[in-house]
Formats: C-alpha cells, sequence, structure tokens
C-alpha cells in the first residue's frame, strides 16, 4: 500500500511536471508565433525604426525563436516574468501579481470551502428525501442557479443590492477610507466589501456541489450493498454516514477537482463586475490594455493553479478509494 | 452455398433492401420506439424537450417572428419610443436604443443556438478523433494524446477562451472555434474509456481474424459502441457552449454586428439598465440563456438515464 501510494505520487508528479511544461511552452508559443505579435501591438505607430530596433533588441525578438524560448523558460523560472506594458507602466509583473493573487485567494477560497460545505450537506439532504417536496423545490433551485451563467447573477445581484441597499459597497476590495483605518476596521472593511461578490461566487458553487452530491449518493443507493445494509437492521442514518456517502464521496471529489476551473472562470466574471482588483480582474485589464507579459503570467498562474488542485485531489482520491489505478 | 444466399449476396452488394437489412432496421426501430418510451417517463426530459422546440421554433421563423424588420439597426431611437416598458405593442418594452426587445430576443435564440451546435460539432469530431485514436492504439499515442487531453481538461477554459478570442479577433466564426477547440478534452477522455473496454471484446478478435483493417474495425465495429455514450455528454457540451457564447459576446469578445443574448444584456449592462428601473431591458436574454440551458441539461440529464442502464434501477 505504502509502496504503491509512492509510486502513484511518483507518477503523477511526473504527469504534473510534463503538464506544467506544456503550459509553459504553449504560452510562449501563444503570445509568441500567433499573429498579431505583441511587439507590434505595443511598439507606437510612427516610431523610429531606430527606437523600434532598440526595443527589438531590448525584448530579444531579433534573436530565434528556439533562442527566445530558452530565455522565456530560465526567466520564468527564476520568478522574472517581464515588466507591465500597460496595466503599472514598466513595474516587473511579479509585484501587480502578488496582492491580485491574495484577494482572488481570499474570494475564491473562502467561497469554494463554505461551498463545499454547503453544497454537500444540501445535495445529501436532496438525495435522502429523494422524491418528496424539499427533494424537488431544492432541486429545482439547483437547477436553475446552476444553468444561470455567473455574470449574469452577479449582475442581477448587483442590481438589486444598488437599487435596495444603496449604501451597500458594490465596487471594489476595500472603500476609499481603507487606509485610514486600524487593523480590525480595515478587516471589517475587506469583509465587508468581500459579502456581495462571495454571495454571487458561492450560491452558483453550491447549486453545482449540490447537485453532484445528489446525483452522486442517488447512483450509490441503487447498489447492493445498500440493500444489504437495511436487511442488516442498520439505521438510515447510519447507513447514509457509513455506507453511502463514502462511496459517494469519490465521484464528488473528482468533479469538485475539476470544478477548480471553473471556479477561477467564474470569479474572473465576478470580479470584473463587482470590479474587485483580484487575478480576474487583472486578467481583464491585461486583455483590454493589450498587457501581454501580465496576461502571459496571469494565465501561466490560473492554469498551474489548477493543475495543482486536481494533483492534491487525485492524492486524496486515492486516499479514500484504494481501487484507483490511474 | 444454396441459391438464395448467393442472390442475397448479389443483391447486397447492388444496395437493395435484403432480409437481413430489414432485420437491422426493425431490430433499430424497435430500440429507438423502447428508448423513446422511456424518455417519455422522465418528466425533466419532457419539459426540456418543450422548451427546447419553443426556442427552436423561435430560431427558424426569427424573420417571421420578429416586429421589426432589422431590429439591430440604431435608427429605432428616431422611431420608437426609449426604454418603454412592456406593451402590446412591444411586448418585452424597447431598450435604450428604442429597438424593440421581443424582436432581439427573437434572433437572439438564432445565434445561440448556432453556436452551441457548430461549436459542439467541432468539438465532438476533435474529442471523438482524439478519443478514438489514443483508446485504439494504445502505447506511446495513448500517452502522448492523453497528457495532451489532461491538459485541456484542466486548463481553465475561460482565460483560454478570452486569449484564443482575443489573439484570433472578434467575429462570430471565431467564437466558435474558440469554443470548439477549448471544449472537447472531456468528450475525448470518455470515447477512450468506452473504446479500452470494447477493444478486448470477442468480435473484435474476430473482426481481426478475418483480416479486417484497422479503419475497417473502427468504423464498423468500435465507433458504433462509442457513439450512444457520447449522446448525453453531446447535449452537455452544447448547453456549456450556449453559456460561453453568452459570457464572450457579454464581456464584448464577440462580433457586435450580431444579435444575441450576451450581446443584448452588454448593452443593456453597459447603458446602465442594471441600476435603473428599466429591468425588461435584461431579464428576457437573461431568461432566455438560463431557459436555453437548463432544457439542453435536462435533456442531457434524461438521456443519461435512459441511455445508461446502471441508473435505470432506482
Amino acid at each position: 500500500m505504502a509502496r504503491d501510494f509512492r509510486s502513484f505520487v511518483f507518477r503523477k508528479t511526473i504527469y504534473l511536471a510534463i503538464t506544467i511544461f506544456l503550459i509553459l511552452s504553449f504560452n510562449f508559443v501563444l503570445f509568441r508565433v500567433m499573429p498579431g505579435d505583441p511587439a507590434r501591438a505595443v511598439i507606437p505607430k510612427g516610431a523610429s525604426p531606430e527606437i523600434i530596433e532598440a526595443l527589438r533588441e531590448k525584448w530579444g525578438l531579433n534573436e530565434s525563436y528556439l533562442s527566445q524560448y530558452i530565455t522565456y523558460l530560465v526567466n520564468t523560472l527564476k520568478g522574472d516574468l517581464g515588466d507591465s506594458f500597460t496595466v503599472k507602466v514598466n513595474s516587473p509583473v511579479l509585484s501587480i501579481l502578488g496582492p491580485a493573487l491574495a484577494n482572488t485567494i481570499v474570494l475564491v477560497g473562502t467561497g469554494t470551502i463554505l461551498a463545499i460545505l454547503a453544497g454537500i450537506a444540501l445535495g445529501r439532504l436532496a438525495a435522502w428525501k429523494r422524491g418528496s417536496a424539499v427533494d424537488r423545490v431544492s432541486s429545482a433551485f439547483f437547477l436553475v442557479f446552476y444553468c444561470m451563467p455567473t455574470f449574469l447573477f452577479a449582475l442581477i445581484l448587483l442590481s438589486l443590492f444598488t437599487k435596495y441597499i444603496p449604501d451597500w459597497p458594490s465596487r471594489g476590495a476595500y472603500g476609499e477610507d481603507y487606509r485610514s483605518l486600524d487593523l480590525l476596521g480595515k478587516l471589517g472593511d475587506r469583509a465587508y466589501h468581500t459579502i456581495l461578490p462571495l454571495l454571487a461566487l458561492v450560491v452558483e458553487e453550491i447549486a453545482a456541489f449540490a447537485i453532484i452530491t445528489r446525483s452522486a449518493l442517488v447512483d450509490v443507493m441503487t447498489e447492493e450493498y445498500m440493500v444489504t445494509a437495511v436487511a442488516k437492521g442498520m439505521r438510515s442514518r447510519q447507513i447514509l454516514k457509513g455506507h453511502a456517502m463514502p462511496n459517494a464521496m469519490l465521484p464528488v471529489v473528482t468533479v469538485i477537482a475539476m470544478y477548480v476551473g471553473w471556479v477561477v472562470s467564474g470569479s474572473i466574471m465576478i470580479e470584473v463586475i463587482f470590479s474587485y482588483p483580484g487575478l480576474g480582474k487583472l486578467t481583464w485589464d491585461a486583455v483590454w490594455g493589450e498587457d501581454y507579459p501580465v496576461l502571459q503570467a496571469v494565465f501561466m498562474l490560473e492554469t498551474v493553479a489548477v493543475l495543482v488542485a486536481n494533483y492534491f485531489a487525485d492524492m486524496l482520491l486515492f486516499r479514500l478509494d484504494p481501487r484507483v489505478k490511474v | 452455398m444454396t441459391e438464395n444466399a448467393v442472390r442475397s449476396g448479389i443483391t447486397q452488394r447492388g444496395g437493395l433492401l435484403t432480409e437481413s437489412r430489414k432485420e437491422k432496421l426493425s431490430l433499430f426501430l424497435k430500440s429507438v420506439r423502447q428508448v423513446a418510451s422511456r424518455y417519455r417517463k422522465n418528466a425533466g426530459g419532457v419539459l426540456g424537450l418543450i422548451i427546447l422546440t419553443f426556442f427552436l421554433v423561435m430560431a427558424v421563423f426569427a424573420p417571421y417572428l420578429a416586429h421589426f424588420e432589422n431590429p439591430k439597426s440604431l435608427s429605432w431611437a428616431d422611431v420608437n419610443p426609449l426604454r418603454e416598458p412592456p406593451s402590446s405593442e412591444f411586448w418585452f418594452g424597447t431598450d435604450f436604443y428604442g429597438r424593440d426587445i421581443w424582436s432581439l430576443t427573437v434572433w437572439g435564440a438564432r445565434a445561440s443556438l448556432i453556436v452551441g451546435l457548430m461549436a459542439s460539432l467541432i468539438s465532438i469530431v476533435l474529442g471523438t478523433t482524439i478519443g478514438l485514436l489514443a483508446g485504439y492504439f494504445g502505447k506511446f499515442a495513448d500517452e502522448v494524446l492523453m497528457r495532451f487531453t489532461d491538459f485541456f481538461l484542466v486548463i481553465p477554459w475561460l482565460p483560454l477562451m478570452i486569449v484564443f478570442a482575443m489573439v484570433m479577433g472578434r467575429s462570430f466564426t471565431n467564437i466558435i472555434i474558440v469554443i470548439g477547440i477549448t471544449s472537447w478534452s472531456s468528450t475525448a477522455r470518455i470515447v477512450r474509456a468506452q473504446v479500452l473496454s470494447v477493444k478486448e471484446k470477442m468480435f473484435i478478435q474476430r473482426a481481426r481474424a478475418i483480416g479486417s483493417g484497422d479503419v475497417r474495425i473502427i468504423r464498423k465495429h468500435i465507433l458504433p459502441n462509442v457513439v450512444p455514450l457520447i449522446f448525453a455528454n453531446t447535449i452537455l457540451l452544447i448547453a456549456n457552449s450556449i453559456f460561453s457564447e453568452s459570457f464572450l459576446e457579454f464581456f464584448n469578445l464577440g462580433d457586435p454586428d450580431v444579435i444575441s443574448w450576451g450581446t443584448m444584456l452588454e448593452e443593456s449592462y453597459s447603458n446602465g439598465d442594471f441600476n435603473s428601473p428599466a429591468w425588461w431591458d435584461f431579464i428576457a436574454p437573461g431568461a432566455c440563456i438560463v431557459l436555453l440551458i437548463m432544457a439542453f441539461y435536462l435533456i442531457g440529464d434524461a438521456l443519461d438515464e435512459v441511455l445508461n442502464p446502471k441508473l435505470r434501477r432506482r
């Protein structure tokens, strides 16, 4: 078992490394070789040939693609992600990335943990009372929210709040007098500002996780060992806890890990709509400012985050289910 | 060899209806009828079909259902009242530019369905091809193709789409391509898993023993066993594509000249209707997106239940 686990981790780690390498390469190709050469987009029109030549020299665009590629890989691994073009002119990308990442982790992390807890609990309730009024009503609700694009829900929340509670902060991660507050005030101010985007994110996620949990549990309930458990005279609460949930958790963990990619995407929509200064907003500003170094870095960060989440989900899955031999 | 068999052999080559073909056809029809009758018992699936039919009619007959020709034109501002609440003349009211929202909504159904179907078609073709190749040829091809698939499976689709859409430029066709090439990976996984299990079956070995080539085995024996499985998945893909389309249009990455629900929401948002009492401006496109996605979701769920025998027991 222990040896199995070790070789499993080893293989998964190698896969992770390969995929990250693929992403880095993909990133390079996407931003350099595809039409719309970043250099052309950034160099001001009408610049003299000498300036263009100097800039091309500075960015290493005159070298061969291979040597550019190697430089890029080495720099990325060293943490040198270049300088921002337009979002924050000429400051290193890494310094822009840090605060944005922290904000997003607060939003997405809290949201996802809350949603996992609530979603699994609600899905369990619905599955256990399958076919009852509770199940029907809650399933209908989950379905509507699951099918509603995140940005639409965020917009509706925004419009309701600005209409009925006009004083509620609907933009940004903190208020204007943020700097003058003490630590406790700062925390409170942040929490106050995060509630609305958090709500938009959490409701969608709860709906998704509840649907997944419910269908996984309903699947499990048709298994023969459930009948056996009933025949043994176990109480239904015990059956749910001891037999149904552990088996239902396997697909739930897999799907939740895959869902992290969706959460990253959902947070982009929410951050843009609520002007929340996280990675999503940064992606957005970089897209419209044609800030390629920032866009490249954000894209890489988001992708690697999802990969790592899946990596840990695989570990967890292996622990939960000894049958997994992927 | 009897005379009868020889004749049937000849007619088969001639493409006429032989006994065996008749038999196959009637078996096929029978199973279709069975699936249909099981499907009818699924209330959600039926509801989904009704909603979908409604939108299909809307999309196909858009020019006849719309009250105004060329509803996207900005010149309506001189003719119609601006931001008029719903009335008997303007069923869903008018927007900031005085355009009839009902007409826009009807045309929007067309864009959503076209993108949904075309993008799913691209991703099904891509996903099935890659899944088939990986599963059938195994070994090195499998390893390489599956790393590639995993890469697309976990990569967050939205930033990827944003980057692609940006690099490729804003157009309606590009939206379809972008959605297609970012959403094939789940299909590839499903197809590969199914191919792996079918490949080991006896009838494949028999086919190989009588000298069938790879292409024939894939076409005649493996593909027919894979298709029912990707059916439900396809329906969900369509729902996702419609969602992605509305998103891309909403965030201004699509073609601004095409009437779509996403564009309608975007215009409503940038004109500040979400902060104004003009709720009718975004209710129609918003509700349509949710309903259409829900319809596909319900149908996919019902198909999954009907085609997947394990779930049938409940």
